[in-house]
């Protein structure tokens, strides 16, 4: 397991997120994921990334911030409380760099609950976790998967992440133990 | 759902790059240009499933742009993307052949179900394309080209009915030229198979180096000059047979590959890390020796026991008696029939002389000789005298010839295969060259001027 020892992820609130919500994401990474997570100082919020005339964060420069300077054994995971988009996508729950070296994911969708309501705390926690952790898989090179209860396959949208389980199907729990022992 | 070639193409770099990274995490191939003309000179080298086309760019805009892709690449899918308040813009586009449009920005579940959508849309087309391969094929299915009425011929047949059922692996043996994959596509198209795809591989015609990849498919980036994610004959077999022509020709390490895809019905392509799986009936042929090839260590045993579960022997041509008459004038109708000559028929003569040869080239080397004939002759009857190149009509071996007659027409014979080289024709006839030339002079013979 070198290669796993070797490589680490760094968790990065970018602006105010809540501790809770910091740990649980570093807990589930080092769960699901088997690699070492530390938990890194708060960035300020991405400021240089708000489309002011949407009101949310676009992903790319943020991705592109998180990556430079990351050493070869580093991957960022970046957990901003604001809306999150593409340019060309009215939103996304979280982004990644396919086999590269940053991702970053957004809080604030996943509150959402029923009828307009806040989700619940677990709910919400729930939900971060699985989106963080799959957004950390692609960092690792995975994409997304055919099978519908596998973690990395697709949500069309919060309905569908919550019938998610917090697992990989066999195939893709092979690709992450290869990629990390790479 | 199938991964797509896709092409964004935007003047803006921002929509292109969100896109392509979008994209890029489900999986499909993305290729970007930032105007009209360079998505015209990508979309001719390489194979564009889905075009995702901004309908408002400086220069060529977007509608120009799809009527250009309609005239050239009538088979690639066009989804137009529009910005909000433009939406006459886009039914404008798909009136002009567009086949979608989205909303700029889009919901990532609006574009995904259109992703799939298209996803869809290619695998029905690639179907429909392969169900009218099939029935055109199945038209008088199976033995349509196959022909003979000679009892080792009616033998093949009978073996072909019995084992075309039974979705398990046949091997088929036999010299070149005997029709080995034709015995093949008549058992596919007599299985369960039928509706699904014959993939044939020469596995003797491919260098080593490159059978990997023809065979498993590679992943984009796998070796230098993977540009594109190519999937290999095992994929495109998948429901299907796939038949390994000159199977013996296969390295060992190969066979091993192959032995593993065959026994687990799934493999990984060339530099892949996620298994493909393929569910397809295996036929192989060989004209060589397989048991004596095992014996000599060329061909493992176990790969050797899993292709030969039940073989088929094709005859050669000389051991089929009528049948080279019956095959003669097939061929000279089919071939009438191509170059529009009015038909044709052999005259006794011809046949004799075909009948006499002893074809080492077998069926396929009697089908170039009657191809020749019958772009050769000039008028309604081919004779002995347009098939020379085979050589002539031997009087002397009529009953009645004396010795003498028979050794000259023999000794000519020979002499003129060679072109008159008298030490191969010497070889030939196993003496030496002085006996041959004693020969040639106790019989008068002279190389024609």
């Amino acid at each position: 397991m070198a290669g796993a020892e070797r490589l680490r992820v760094e968790v990065i609130p970018l602006g105010p997120v809540d501790e809770v919500s910091v740990s649980v994401v570093a807990a589930n990474i080092q769960t699901f994921i088997g690699l070492a997570v530390d938990v890194a100082p708060p960035w300020p919020e991405p400021a240089y990334a708000l489309i002011p005339v949407r009101g949310q964060y676009n992903a790319l420069p943020i991705l592109k911030a998180l990556s430079e300077g990351a050493g070869t054994d580093i991957r960022r995971l970046g957990l901003l409380a604001g809306d999150l988009c593409l340019p060309i996508l009215t939103h996304v729950f979280g982004e990644a760099q396919v086999n590269g070296r940053a991702a970053v994911v957004s809080l604030r969708r996943l509150k959402q609950g029923r009828n307009g309501q806040r989700a619940p705390t677990h709910l919400l926690l729930e939900r971060l976790a699985k989106v963080a952790v799959h957004e950390m898989s692609h960092v690792l090179g995975l994409k997304h998967c055919r099978s519908p209860r596998c973690l990395m396959s697709f949500s069309l949208g919060i309905e569908q992440l919550d019938a998610l389980s917090l697992r990989f199907c066999p195939d893709c729990e092979r690709l992450i133990a290869r990629r990390i022992l790479r | 759902m199938s991964t797509l070639n896709i092409m964004v193409v935007d003047d803006e770099e921002a929509m292109r790059e969100s896109l392509a990274a979008w994209l890029e995490s489900s999986g499909h191939e993305v290729g970007l240009a930032e105007n009209g003309s360079k998505a015209l000179d990508l979309l001719g080298g390489a194979g564009y499933d889905l075009v995702l086309l901004d309908i408002k760019m400086p220069g060529m805009d977007g509608h120009e742009l799809l009527r250009r892709i309609r005239e050239r690449h009538p088979g690639i899918m066009v989804v137009m993307i529009t910005a909000y308040g433009s939406i006459e813009s886009a039914v404008a586009a798909m009136k002009e052949g567009a086949n979608d449009y989205l909303l700029k920005p889009f919901d990532p579940k609006q574009l995904m179900l259109l992703i799939e959508k298209m996803a869809n849309q290619k695998e029905m087309m690639a179907e429909y394309r392969l169900v009218r391969t099939r029935l055109s094929e199945l038209e008088g299915a199976g033995f349509k080209d196959l022909i003979g009425g000679s009892e080792p011929m009616r033998a093949v047949f009978r073996r072909i009915e019995e084992v075309a059922q039974a979705d398990i692996p046949v091997l088929i043996t036999g010299e070149t030229g005997t029709g080995k994959e034709l015995v093949a596509r008549a058992i596919h198209a007599r299985s369960v198979r039928n509706c699904g795809p014959f993939v044939a591989i020469n596995c003797g015609a491919v260098p080593e180096q490159l059978l990997e990849s023809e065979l498993f498919g590679h992943e984009r980036g796998a070796f230098t000059g993977a540009v594109r994610t190519r999937i290999g004959r095992l994929e495109m077999a998948d429901r299907g047979s796939l038949f390994l022509d000159e199977v013996g020709e296969i390295s060992a390490q190969m066979q091993v590959n192959l032995l593993r895809a065959l026994e687990e019905k799934r493999f990984l392509r060339v530099g892949g890390s996620r298994e493909v799986e393929s569910d397809f009936r295996l036929i192989c042929a060989t004209h060589r020796n397989m048991q004596a090839l095992v014996e000599a260590g060329r061909v493992r045993s176990d790969f050797f026991y899993r292709i030969n579960v039940i073989s088929i022997h094709v005859p050669p041509l000389k051991e089929r008696g009528d049948d080279i008459t019956l095959l003669a004038r097939h061929f000279v109708q089919q071939f009438s029939r191509e170059i529009s000559k009015p038909l044709q028929e052999l005259t006794p003569s011809a046949y004799r002389l075909l009948a006499r040869h002893s074809w080492p080239g077998n069926v396929r080397e009697l089908l170039n000789v009657i191809e020749r004939a019958v772009v050769v002759s000039r008028g309604p009857l081919i004779d002995a005298s347009d098939l020379t190149f085979l050589g002539p009509e031997p009087e002397a071996t009529k009953s009645g010839a004396t010795l003498k007659e028979v050794e000259a027409l023999h000794v000519r014979r020979t002499l003129e295969e060679c072109d008159w080289n008298v030490s191969r024709a010497s070889e030939i006839l196993g003496i030496n060259r002085g006996t041959l030339t004693r020969h040639i002079k106790k019989h008068e013979l002279k190389k024609p001027c």
